[in-house]
């Protein structure tokens, strides 16, 4: 057990370095404004009261939240079903169809967003909904797959034994299937809606320069406006509101294993 | 066969590891916009020079600032005017060496005597550009936007078929320069007067924001006007015969990209070199023809827009020179924060 814990040790380095300490600048940007020549930093809670204070930002942040939101609602939508019909095909068809639904992972998201900006170009739809389209796009396969392990999974001895007992069709699926399939949906939620409430090339491709999602925002105080402190800020509350939802979803997670 | 293979893979890993470092004497590193050379004007460099050009790419003069603050090494940048005047500000630019660039003599007008560099010590412009509107000529009087200037943004008459560049340096100076103002003011009832004109261009024009997307769309037409800066509107003239051109009444900017030489660069030599050979007659020609920006250097420009040239009688090619309502960036990050923060705000006025 000793020498298993050793080997973590690259793995322990890695993540200090790579992600626990940015997570700390961050902080550190996030709660402070640039002073003087004297004191070079002052802390202060400024930047977030200015993100919560300016409407503006408000909208941007409800916007980001409610694609994301919709985009994963879609998600299950289109992909329990494709999941369901995957689930029953003969063992080596199933391999054959989840090979094809990664196919499309296999190429650059950037070089797939224009290809649907080359074609959202020729409909007159709102920004919003050809955002929502290309996240949709980018992401169904993560739900698939996820909801397709579990159901795929599941002991089809469970299904044989409610038809036994007299279940129909549609009340098996409602007993049995979906309940064992859940943690596959909260998995699926948490690839889906985690990058999707973050993504920026996304919205800026397909959505146009007046189309912002709070990862635009976090954009343009970098690399526009040059102010780090706030653009820290942004991707703090961001990072909190994240945190948020995977508890959320964690207890649904929990709630679910339980019944 | 086995072995053979790995033997064959583990030379290809070593080779790739040791040619960056083995070259590492030759190599010449630029730092340019995208777009914006002749590539072949490099190809030739390298063959004449014996050196391995390292061509990179910003998209905006921050994203090369932010670049070389987290200490990445070039010999050859291509800032903007404010932003050298930043670096410069900063300390982070070595002197030219004249006796290397010693071509400077034709400058044309319009990019002597800059007031960043005034004898050029530092730099040597590169390409140079005004900002204008491109319109369509069937669609709207050349006379009108010749009368109304900047103002044809806030006529509803456009409502939908306009295109507004999506900087706000470049959207808010065309509020200053309408207002009558100067497009580095930092008096606060001017801001808060071009934030509330830009407001009304917003619900006038209904303008979709864009960057360089604007280019394509122009050449094919889909709108009947457009804020865009004069090298890109040369191009689109001539791509489409019914596009016109119009640098406003009220005063632009005039913005100069121009080659320096960072502090730290490590082959600097060899970069005064490449200046030199940029500025050449030639090479300034080819790379002015191919992007329609520009050239600093008078001879290509005359040339260029002279009889058989690319740009004859292209109305966007040469920028507004010595016109007194015209005017340069300054180095301003607080003015610049400002502006960003309130272009937010434009763009997600509902």
């Amino acid at each position: 057990m000793k020498s298993f814990f050793r080997m973590s040790y690259p793995y322990i380095l890695w993540i200090a370095v790579f992600i626990v300490a940015p997570m700390f600048m961050i902080l550190l940007y996030a709660l402070t404004r640039t002073g003087n020549s004297t004191l070079t930093f002052q802390f202060t809670l400024d930047n977030f009261a200015r993100f919560l204070r300016e409407p503006t930002f408000l909208r941007v942040l409800w916007t980001s939240l409610r694609v994301a939101l919709l985009t994963t609602v879609f998600c299950i939508l289109i992909g329990y079903p494709a999941a369901l019909f995957i689930a029953g095909l003969p063992e080596r068809r199933q391999t054959m169809m989840v090979l094809l639904l990664t196919l499309p992972m296999w190429i650059n998201m950037l070089l797939k967003t224009y290809a649907w900006r080359g074609i959202l170009l020729n409909f007159d739809f709102a920004s919003e909904t050809k955002v929502f389209i290309g996240m949709v796009y980018d992401f169904l396969p993560y739900m698939i797959i996820q909801i397709h392990t579990s159901i795929s999974k599941m002991n089809p001895d469970l299904k044989t034994a409610a038809y036994d007992l007299g279940a129909n069709k549609w009340v098996t699926f409602k007993r049995v299937t979906l309940p064992l399939s859940i943690p596959g949906i909260i998995s699926g939620i948490t690839l889906v809606f985690l990058p999707a409430v973050s993504s920026f090339v996304i919205p800026k491709l397909l959505g146009g320069g007046d189309y912002v999602l709070i990862g635009n925002l976090i954009e343009i105080y970098f690399l526009t406006a040059g102010d780090w402190n706030f653009g820290s800020a942004i991707s703090l509350i961001m990072a909190l509101i994240i945190i948020a939802s995977m508890w959320a979803t964690k207890k649904l997670d929990r709630n679910a294993q339980e019944e | 066969m086995k072995k053979m293979m790995a033997a064959v893979l583990t030379l290809v890993m070593l080779l790739t590891v040791c040619v960056p470092f083995a070259a590492a004497d030759g190599v010449l590193n630029v730092y340019n916009w995208g777009e914006y050379i002749d590539k072949q004007v490099i190809t030739n460099f390298e063959k004449e020079f014996g050196v391995r050009v390292n061509y990179s790419l910003f998209s905006s003069n921050e994203e090369m600032y932010t670049k070389l603050l987290s200490g990445a090494s070039y010999d050859v940048l291509v800032p903007s005017d404010y932003m050298i005047e930043r670096l410069l500000k900063e300390n982070m630019l070595q002197p030219l060496d004249r006796s290397t660039v010693d071509n400077l003599g034709n400058l044309c007008e319009g990019v002597q005597n800059l007031s960043y560099d005034p004898d050029n010590t530092w730099s040597v412009p590169y390409l140079w550009q005004t900002v204008g509107i491109v319109y369509d000529t069937t669609k709207i009087d050349p006379e009108k936007i010749e009368e109304a200037g900047w103002d044809i943004f806030l006529d509803p008459e456009y409502a939908g078929h306009t295109y507004m560049y999506d900087s706000e340096r470049d959207a808010f100076m065309v509020a200053f320069k309408a207002l009558g103002y100067s497009c580095n003011t930092e008096d606060e009832t001017e801001i808060q007067a071009a934030y509330e004109w830009l407001i009304k261009m917003d619900e006038a024009v209904k303008p979709s924001y864009v960057t360089d997307e604007v280019i394509d769309s122009m050449a094919n037409g889909e709108k009947w006007m457009a804020l865009v800066y004069s090298g890109d509107a040369a191009y689109i003239l001539s791509e489409n015969e019914d596009m016109g051109y119009c640098t406003p009444k009220q005063g632009t900017n005039i913005a100069v990209d121009a080659m320096v030489i960072p502090a730290n660069a490590s082959n600097p030599e060899m970069a005064n070199q490449f200046i030199r050979y940029i500025t050449e007659y030639d090479n300034a020609v080819m790379i002015s023809e191919e992007v329609g920006y520009a050239s600093a250097n008078a001879e290509a420009l005359a040339e260029l827009s002279g009889e058989g040239g690319t740009y004859e009688g292209n109305a966007a090619y040469i920028p507004r020179a010595g016109y007194e309502q015209d005017e340069m960036f300054h180095d301003n990050e607080t003015l610049k924060k400002t502006l960003s923060e309130l272009w937010i705000k434009v763009k997600l006025h509902e």
